[in-house]
């Protein structure tokens, strides 16, 4: 019976467990972020008391701003430069440049940084957020021009003939009809980005200096240093963030081609 | 080839039930079309015929055989797709030899088999192209040597021809009938096209948006006599006239209100013909005779304003206005070169019948 | 028509090139030239000194020696390990959520499929670290329930780096075969059952061949970052065994020696490139009816 039982419904089995492995470590960071204990491995009782300190710590605060400044920049470079290019080279030869952006994803991100850091070395500009900035965009380049160009490749090109037919300008066809149709792509654009930039170890790892702390290397001084539970609040909320990007793009973006 | 009887056969979707109580018989070696208008159920039940949904209540028997429980690849009944559905990763040769690859037939077997079927579609130049090569006739094809190769009992043709142009189907019609000649294989054929449903079948089935079937028979039976409003206006076009039943003297009247008595002749007189009841009359377009001047020898008669001219080269349809309001069909052939009479917009004309072109129904 | 030729005239045929160029600066100045500059670096003898001291293929042929040699394989290995473990427990998934889950299901399911992906990377290193530790989860749990008397260290081990590594990039090789497996036309599988295929035959002969693309997509998202690694390593493997990623933070960060962490960096990034283009070329004869969408 049980045998029986296991063959018709061995695939949901197989989900749940692979869901259970992938939320278990989850799980419990968020669970001991609420321990009352410094040492962060041994359960003492529950306490809210190291949100407070993450809500105090003003290098916390400081290091977040800084990781969101870099990664809106990211995100409106990304946007401009490829809506740019998507929109111009749509009818010309150009078009077929596009696919070279895939390199950009297609080697591992330490050569793209490890380059970076060698040629801003080389022509002596300062690390910091410039060229952390530049890093992300590349990467952002990579997703935003593919994803731009097969949303705009989608629209029926005799909409775009029947609004000048009706006598809009390029222009305002541009800002009035093609913007409001690619909007999914570029919500999940923006959300693709700007997830990547906050997320990104590698590049800030290799292409700040001293003077640009972004989350990441944060957390990864604090690991190095002195592991405490503030580090599980900071996770945690910033699960609840990515959360909520990821609503917003199951809603709006997921319609868009992103694989 | 086989018969498939259907019996109370139920199908709900979402809670409202498409099919209630259906029964149904497909004769064995007929070519049967099941016809009606989109959404009316005809592919629902071809899909349960074919298994691919599950009937509520009820039994699908293939000759003598219930399949109602049989899973899809175990029913001796092949479908042919609307889409086609061929497997793009394998070529013409090898789409079609599936169902032989499958049940592990030995590979001279499955040769001669599917070289001579394709043969039977003309497609021998094609046998070894990717199937994104082909025209959609050529896939339409494709499908159907598919779906043959395995000698199945039934074939089932799911609006087969709809995504061809015109000259094309009509083509492929044709073709259709040879194929079912030769091989002698029932067909079930789903449209909502009449004219194909005319052109290729032995028994039509005519479905209402209610799921339920209208009526069955061979394409003349169902022109020339229809059993309802419904099925007298949905094959080819009729006029259909309202009015109450007037029986005197063994002769069978309709009263039109304000148009006037006319005379019907009834074939055998059915329960529901009363006096005084509400009865409909179907009178199709070309069975009237329009004149300026007077005939002899019709039995019923009335007259209008001609409205509308419409010239379709070998006939010539006229819509005229009766005195009750009432907007007439009339096809006239265009038999002669020169003709006799010319009628012109704005004219008074007289409409000639006679009683035995005339179907009676009761809705 | 005159306007709209003149309008198409200018912003189709004269400008683009100009509006267009922004993008391609940019690539050009921050993708390209960095990686023609690490290409170059690594032939020159001693960088960090002076970047003219000299064009040598000192550094390469340094690295055929028996410590990188193995480091460059070890690297591989954990690669494609990782890439294969994704895929035996991805595809089922993957499969679930295309064909078998109800849609409401399926929205809940791709929701916490794509949150870990979302989430910072050092996130979930910093989860395992948790999990694995000496007085972390798995031990308190074996521990409580008898069926050890001491914790077991299971961080800084080869074994600890894979399953992190397996983690981390898990819902990258499922995405890509969840979505070509959803654009399935299922009329194919309709017919591959009436012709007399069961589900198990349909699944090896139709389902499975066509979902190859996402397959090999899904593999070279997890294969490609997999191989560059160097933040697992790092934490959860003590920094005890060396790895590719490992070795080029070495040379540019630590030993200051640009030389030959450019010399590694390009070498990886060849094999990467080589892997890839060999993949992919011998699917694309294959499989050409996909239309290529990514």
């Amino acid at each position: 019976m049980v045998k029986e039982y296991l063959g018709r419904y061995w695939l949901i089995f197989f989900v749940a467990a692979v869901y259970l492995f992938l939320y278990i470590p989850i799980a419990v960071l968020i669970t001991f972020s609420f321990n009352s204990f410094l040492y962060p491995f041994q359960w003492v009782s529950f306490s809210t008391k190291w949100y407070w300190e993450l809500w105090h710590s003003s290098e916390i605060w400081e290091v977040t701003q800084n990781s969101i400044i870099v990664a809106v920049s990211a995100v409106i470079l990304s946007l401009l430069l490829g809506l740019s290019f998507v929109f111009y080279s749509a009818r010309s030869r150009l078009r077929f440049v596009a696919p070279f952006f895939y390199a950009n994803l297609a080697i591992p991100e330490i050569v793209l940084a490890v380059g970076l850091l060698s040629f801003f070395n080389f022509f002596s500009v300062p690390l910091g957020f410039t060229t952390l900035i530049a890093g992300h965009t590349i990467i952002g380049l990579g997703y935003s021009i593919p994803i731009l160009q097969s949303s705009f490749a989608e629209i029926d090109y005799s909409i775009i003939e029947s609004s000048l037919d009706l006598g809009a300008t390029i222009h305002q066809t541009f800002f009035l009809i093609i913007i409001p149709m690619m909007a999914p792509a570029i919500i999940a654009c923006s959300l693709l980005v700007f997830t990547l930039s906050l997320d990104d170890f590698i590049i800030a790892f290799f292409c700040t200096g001293e003077t640009a702390q972004t989350l990441s290397l944060y957390i990864l001084s604090t690991i190095r240093t002195g592991i405490t539970p503030t580090i599980n609040a900071l996770s945690s909320c910033m699960l609840l963030l990515s959360s909520l990007l990821v609503v917003i793009f199951c809603s709006f973006g997921s319609r868009v081609r992103v694989l | 080839m086989k018969s498939i009887h259907l019996e109370f056969i139920k199908k709900s979707y979402n809670e409202s039930a498409i099919i209630e109580n259906l029964n149904l018989t497909v004769p064995s070696g007929a070519f049967f079309a099941l016809l009606g208008p989109s959404g009316c159920g005809k592919t629902t039940l071809l899909r349960l015929i074919a298994g691919f949904e599950k009937v509520e209540a009820g039994r699908i028997l293939l000759g003598d055989e219930d399949i109602t429980n049989l899973p899809i690849h175990k029913r001796k009944v092949n479908t042919v797709f609307q889409n086609y559905a061929l497997f793009p990763h394998l070529n013409v040769f090898e789409n079609v030899a599936y169902s032989l690859t499958i049940r592990k037939i030995p590979q001279d077997v499955i040769k001669k088999k599917v070289t001579s079927i394709i043969k039977a579609v003309h497609l021998e130049e094609h046998i070894f192209k990717s199937i994104r090569q082909l025209s959609g006739g050529q896939k339409q094809r494709v499908a159907l040597a598919r779906a043959m190769v395995n000698d199945p009992e039934v074939l089932l043709l799911d609006e087969p021809l709809a995504a061809l142009d015109l000259k094309l189907r009509e083509r492929m019609l044709i073709e259709l009938i040879d194929l079912q000649n030769i091989l002698k294989t029932t067909f079930i054929y789903v449209t909502h096209d009449q004219f194909e449903a005319l052109t290729v079948a032995d028994y039509i089935a005519l479905m209402n948006h209610d799921g339920k079937i209208e009526q069955i028979g061979t394409p003349k039976e169902i022109y020339e006599f229809p059993i309802s409003t419904f099925v007298a206006k949905f094959i080819g076009s009729t006029n259909i006239f309202q009015g109450t039943l007037q029986l005197q003297n063994n002769e069978v009247r309709l009263e039109v209100p304000k148009l006037g008595s006319f005379l019907v002749m009834v074939q055998e007189k059915k329960k529901w013909m009363l006096d005084g009841v509400t009865a409909f009359m179907s009178l199709r377009p070309e069975k009237i005779l329009l004149s300026i001047g007077v005939r002899e020898g019709f039995a019923n008669r009335s007259a209008g304003i001609v409205e509308s001219i419409v010239y379709h080269g070998r006939s010539t349809q006229y819509n005229i206005r009766l005195k009750n309001n009432f907007l007439v069909q009339v096809f006239e052939q265009n038999e002669e070169h020169f003709e006799k009479e010319v009628v012109d917009y704005n004219d008074e004309v007289q409409l000639y019948w006679q009683k035995e072109n005339v179907i009676l129904l009761e809705r | 028509m005159n306007i709209f030729k003149q309008c198409k005239q200018y912003f189709f045929e004269d400008l683009p090139f100009f509006f267009s160029m922004p993008a391609i600066v940019w690539e050009v100045i921050f993708f390209c030239i960095p990686i023609i500059c690490i290409v170059g670096i690594s032939f020159i003898k001693n960088w960090d000194v002076s970047a003219f001291s000299g064009i040598t293929l000192f550094h390469y042929i340094k690295l055929f020696q028996p410590i990188y040699l193995k480091i460059i394989v070890r690297s591989f290995l954990l690669a494609i390990w990782t890439s294969f473990l994704c895929l035996m427990f991805g595809y089922p998934l993957a499969y679930y959520l295309a064909c078998k889950a109800s849609q409401s299901i399926r929205n809940i399911l791709l929701f916490f499929l794509i949150l870990p992906l979302w989430t910072n990377f050092l996130t979930l290193i910093y989860a395992w670290y948790f999990v694995l530790e000496k007085h972390g989860l798995i031990n308190d749990i074996l521990l409580s329930l008898g069926l050890i008397s001491a914790p077991l260290v299971m961080l800084h081990s080869l074994f600890a780096i894979s399953i992190v590594t397996f983690y981390c990039y898990l819902p990258f090789m499922i995405l890509p075969i969840y979505v070509i497996l959803e654009k399935l036309d299922r009329t194919l599988v309709d017919a591959s059952q009436d012709l007399g295929a069961n589900m198990r035959q349909t699944f090896l002969r139709i389902i499975f061949p066509l979902s190859i693309p996402g397959v090999l997509t899904g593999f070279l998202l997890v294969f490609v970052p997999a191989f560059g690694e160097f933040a697992i390593p790092l934490f959860i493997g003590g920094d005890k065994y060396m790895f590719t990623g490992s070795l080029i933070e070495h040379y540019f960060l630590i030993a200051r020696n640009s030389s030959m962490g450019a010399a590694v960096t390009s070498l990886s990034c060849l094999l990467v490139l080589v892997v890839t283009l060999f993949l992919r070329w011998s699917i694309k004869k294959k499989f050409s009816y996909i239309e290529g969408r990514k």
